[in-house]
């Protein structure tokens, strides 16, 4: 196997890059760990390090209600050496993690999936980035820089989208509805990804008598189930007692009930509620979540890939505790579709807004939290510009992906400006 | 109306070029203009006491009489001992003076019946060794229950450097007189610094346990700070006016509450005047009143500590310094009785100062202008480059003058190979955004280096450097300029389509901080964007004419280098007639025991985009 030296390069290069940032900046990791824009009460190390403390101590790790992740982190980071006395193995255990990730996003790009499907051939083909190209705008963008500085175990979700992805573009479904058991059981979200990962599952099928989509969706479904089940069964071999797990990790997913500012939209929201009303806009908003899997299931249905790629814009803008990590994950995959760039019409607007944001949103938490002199109002606003600037993001990419479909089908009107159709 | 749109839409260089360009222009002008506006009685407000708890001026306060006598005896001990060391040693030998007087200062407080405390401290910065010894008192308060404490401050040194004995003396005898009402509900602390610049910030920061480890923790603590009163007093005739200093580190305020209870009590009460800003005679006249504004704009701007009550602001505590000042016949027992009286409404707050403006421009001790009406001025003016960049970035993409000659260039791979490509996209031509981003990127991570050289050299180093600076700005624009023209290492040569990509980016992010900036610090962003202000209508020359353009642009670098960060430095300094050295040290000194960010936003924000303005205006000679 020949060695790609460009991708070795970029490789070393990211790696070398997070422990320069460590090595300079010492105190970088545990400040960006503190920052409510990276780390949320479902991701964020400090709580892991408490329900570590507790587990590690025989003591159920969920007492105290400040962890809320998955039992099965517990064990695995009980093995790293001591984070405070030692922080280097974690750190480039993350780093690492940040890699294998980056891997898996190049070999999505390399299959060619974004651009040539099975019911969809795009456009513009010969605009593309290479998988290493690719890889190397996830691995310097500074969101995920931040993420995987923060110890965020969203990494570890991210790892398992990126590779049921990449597993079900190689027509691996098996391994893809493993992977994608293993993001569901750390987070519950990517369950959601469920039935465009299947059609792309379902695309990559080359036997001439297409298996029967019944069967086929029954098989995939039992085998996420399977590997949910296998994984949820472990988690009680470790704690000891399901429900209380399940309401600690699933439950506080569901119901929301630390309303920690984050860059999302529903804790503003849910503290400003009426209790009476709790139940109610809590089903509303998780619907709401939920139903853009069917309609860009339906509308975009020969671009399965791009269908994963829309969600996780989705979710990164409407999930109950979203952080960078997912807006940087949808930034990952957009590269994927170059091909779409010159379609897009807002992007100078999109990224002028998240700059903006990324910017005034540490300096307006500032003003509310330490200097005292602003109010949550503050922040709340430019979260709402942030989600704002991803929503265009998001849209002008879905706008730019019909509108290849429909140049594809119509060779004649490309290039031509379209009003209405 | 629609005959103009009609006719803008139909002439792209009207709409690209000349509409931004007046745009732009447009917003300075008036963001300028705006600032001007403030002073008028119609734009300003007067100031009122907003939280009605604080009720100023509303007891009788009774510091006077025997107090005197105490003050007096105080004093003399405190001078003697003063007196002895000098003798001993002369002024040289503070350390002796130190241990003997604050032993002294320690025996009082006891006598008096308060627990004392003492920390050492230890700060290197430049080369230069600070060191001392905070001394301490605390009055638990009889109806308090140790949660919450106000705290007065006296520096053995002024803010300017001079011996505040009479300060010391009168808040001992404060506490000695504080010490036997029962009417405190919140604990009071006393605490004698032997310094204005770095007592108080190694107190205050081991008292949240923010301390470096060159800093002692504190033995003793009580509640949550509530307010900080700095006492100085350092000379022994008697005063006429009070001249109240409330500008914090990185030009946080203090509530303005607190100001004006300062205000209100002095006047009212006291009938003692009140002045702030330097402004000795003030004659509430225009241009008085926008002295004093920008004098407040000035320190606000460049963020440094103005006397011991500074180092409280970060930890959102409000603090406020009186300085006594002039000849007139108000004695120290009058600055003790208004001591007592704004202790006393400290003592009434129910909650933390919340309920006043914390961001606001004074401009008499009883007017001022408050966010809302003079943000938009710096909003503005970082507004012009976000314009400027939108519309350059459009430009790049809807219409380039010289469309034949960018086609011309087909160097680029994806063009060579299919032609065709940027005609299929919107109508929009296809941007080349590698090189903008990375050398956009890379100069402003260079800016690290200035910021890093300048905090960690030795003081005396600090001239030289200066001058090295100005000489690197000289260089440095052209060399890239030349680089960039002729290509660099993978990069071809730069095409015109990427300058103006260069430009947009560059104004992107300094429109962007700077807007950013304008709600943490007006005055920093107002006054970088209005030197940035130039960057704006700088672009690479086209004329056909070689010596021409060589010519303009060089006289334009020339024009550019006046404007640069350390040119802007030295023209200061010279003006002003101090030292670089001072000036730097005490930049330094703020970077490393403040918490100052003044220099992140010289040489992060204004020297790159200051840089990209003279590569782009460099490389017409090229």
């Amino acid at each position: 196997m020949s060695v790609d030296r460009r991708k070795v390069a970029v490789f070393g290069a990211a790696f070398v890059l997070r422990l320069l940032l460590i090595g300079l900046f010492p105190s970088l990791p545990d400040l960006l760990t503190g920052r409510v824009e990276v780390s949320t009460p479902v991701n964020s190390f400090k709580r892991l390090q408490e329900g570590l403390f507790l587990y590690t101590r025989n003591v159920s790790p969920y007492d105290g209600g400040v962890f809320h992740q998955a039992p099965l982190l517990l064990p695995l980071f009980a093995l790293l050496p001591d984070v405070r006395s030692s922080p280097l193995p974690t750190a480039i255990f993350y780093f690492l993690v940040d890699l294998v990730n980056a891997h898996a996003l190049s070999t999505i790009s390399e299959s060619g999936q974004s651009i040539q499907g099975k019911l969809h051939s795009a456009v513009r083909k010969h605009i593309r980035w290479d998988g290493v190209s690719v890889a190397a705008w996830f691995l310097f963008n500074p969101f995920t820089i931040a993420t995987c500085l923060a110890r965020s175990t969203s990494v570890f979700t991210t790892s398992g989208i990126l590779f049921a992805v990449s597993n079900a573009v190689g027509g691996n479904n098996v391994n893809a509805m493993l992977a994608l058991g293993f993001a569901s059981y750390l987070s519950l979200y990517p369950a959601l990804l469920f039935i465009p990962l299947i059609l792309l599952c379902y695309d990559q099928r080359t036997q001439n008598p297409l298996p029967n989509v019944a069967v086929f969706v029954a098989q995939q479904g039992a085998i996420l189930l399977a590997s949910v089940s296998g994984l949820l069964g472990l988690s009680y071999l470790i704690t000891g007692n399901f429900w209380e797990f399940m309401s600690a990790t699933y439950g506080f997913h569901l119901l929301v009930p630390d309303l920690t500012p984050n860059v999302g939209l529903w804790w503003y929201f849910f503290i400003e509620m009426f209790d009476s009303f709790r139940e109610f806009f809590l089903g509303v908003f998780w619907l709401h979540l939920a139903s853009y899997v069917g309609g860009m299931t339906v509308r975009l249905r020969r671009q399965p890939l791009f269908i994963i790629t829309s969600l996780l814009g989705v979710f990164a803008i409407f999930k109950p505790y979203p952080s960078i990590s997912d807006a940087s994950l949808f930034f990952a995959l957009l590269p994927l579709y170059r091909h779409l760039f010159p379609l897009m019409r807002y992007t100078f607007v999109a990224i002028s807004v998240l700059l903006y944001s990324t910017l005034l949103g540490p300096a307006f938490y500032h003003l509310w939290i330490y200097a005292g002199s602003g109010n949550a109002n503050f922040f709340y606003a430019i979260t709402l510009v942030w989600s704002l600037g991803l929503s265009i993001l998001l849209a002008d990419s879905i706008f730019a992906a019909l509108r290849d479909e429909w140049e594809q089908a119509h060779p004649e009107a490309q290039g031509v400006e379209v009003k209405q159709v | 109306m629609s005959a103009a749109i009609r006719n803008l839409r139909n002439n792209p260089k009207l709409l690209f070029v000349r509409l931004p360009n007046f745009l732009s222009f447009l917003c300075i002008v008036v963001g300028v203009v705006w600032l001007l506006l403030l002073p008028l009685n119609d734009y300003s407000r007067k100031t009122y006491i907003s939280e009605n708890a604080l009720l100023p001026g509303q007891v009788h306060a009774y510091f006077s009489g025997s107090e005197q006598n105490v003050f007096r005896g105080y004093k003399q001990e405190l001078d003697g001992l003063l007196n002895e060391g000098r003798e001993r040693g002369g002024q040289k030998d503070d350390a002796e003076v130190t241990s003997t007087v604050s032993g002294k200062v320690q025996s009082i407080f006891l006598a008096v019946g308060l627990k004392i405390a003492t920390q050492k401290y230890e700060y290197t910065s430049a080369g230069i060794t600070h060191q001392g010894e905070n001394v301490y008192a605390i009055i638990h308060a009889p109806r308090g229950d140790a949660t919450e404490a106000i705290v007065l401050v006296a520096p053995w040194k002024t803010a300017d450097d001079e011996l505040n004995l009479n300060g010391v003396t009168l808040a001992l005898t404060l506490a000695r007189y504080f010490k036997r009402w029962s009417l405190w509900s919140k604990d009071i602390i006393f605490l004698i610094t032997p310094d204005s610049k770095s007592g108080t910030q190694a107190w205050i920061d081991a008292y949240h346990d923010m301390h470096p480890e060159s800093v002692q923790p504190l033995p003793l603590k009580s509640g949550a700070l509530q307010g900080a009163l700095v006492i100085e007093y350092p000379f022994d005739h008697h005063f006429n006016t009070l001249h109240i200093v409330y500008d914090g580190v990185n030009g946080q305020l203090p509530n303005l509450d607190l100001f004006n209870t300062a205000v209100s009590i002095a006047g009212g009460q006291m009938g003692i005047g009140s002045n702030l800003q330097e402004m000795w005679e003030h004659k509430d006249s225009y241009e008085h009143r926008l002295q004093t504004i920008f004098r407040g704009m000035t320190k606000q701007g460049l963020g440094y500590a103005t006397g011991a009550h500074s180092s409280f602001m970060p930890y959102h505590i409000d603090a406020i310094t009186l300085q006594p000042k002039g000849h007139g016949w108000e004695d120290e027992m009058a600055l003790g009785r208004t001591i007592e009286s704004i202790c006393r409404s400290l003592n009434n707050l129910l909650e933390h100062l919340h309920q006043s403006f914390f961001f606001y421009l004074l401009m008499q001790s009883n007017r001022f202008v408050s966010i809302g009406t003079y943000l938009p001025s710096a909003m503005l003016i970082a507004g012009n480059f976000t314009i400027m960049a939108i519309a350059l970035w459009l430009r790049t993409g809807y219409y380039l003058e010289n469309k034949p000659k960018a086609a011309a260039q087909p160097k680029d791979k994806k063009k060579s190979v299919e032609p065709t490509a940027q005609a299929k996209g919107n109508g929009v031509e296809e941007r080349h955004l590698a090189l903008p981003l990375t050398l956009v990127v890379g100069l402003h991570l260079l800016g690290l280096v200035p910021l890093w050289m300048f905090n960690t050299l030795f003081h005396q180093y600090f001239t030289m450097a200066t001058y090295i600076f100005v000489v690197v700005d000289i260089v440095l624009p052209l060399l890239l300029a030349a680089l960039l023209s002729n290509g660099l290492g993978p990069f071809a040569p730069i095409i015109p389509q990427q300058y103006l990509l260069i430009k947009s980016f560059s104004l992107l992010l300094l429109g962007l901080s700077l807007s950013t900036l304008a709600t943490l610090n007006f005055s920093l962003s107002f006054m970088i964007g209005l030197l940035c202000a130039p960057l704006c209508f700088i672009t690479r020359l086209r004329t056909s004419s070689a010596p021409l353009r060589c010519s303009v642009s060089g006289l334009g670098l020339v024009l550019l280098n006046l404007l640069s960060p350390p040119t802007v430095l030295l023209g200061v300094c010279w003006y002003t007639g101090v030292s670089v050295e001072t000036v730097l040290t005490q930049a330094a000194f703020g970077w490393d025991v403040w918490g100052m960010w003044t220099q992140v936003v010289v040489w992060c924000v204004w020297w790159p985009a200051w840089l990209i303005g003279c590569v782009l205006l460099g490389s017409s000679m090229f």
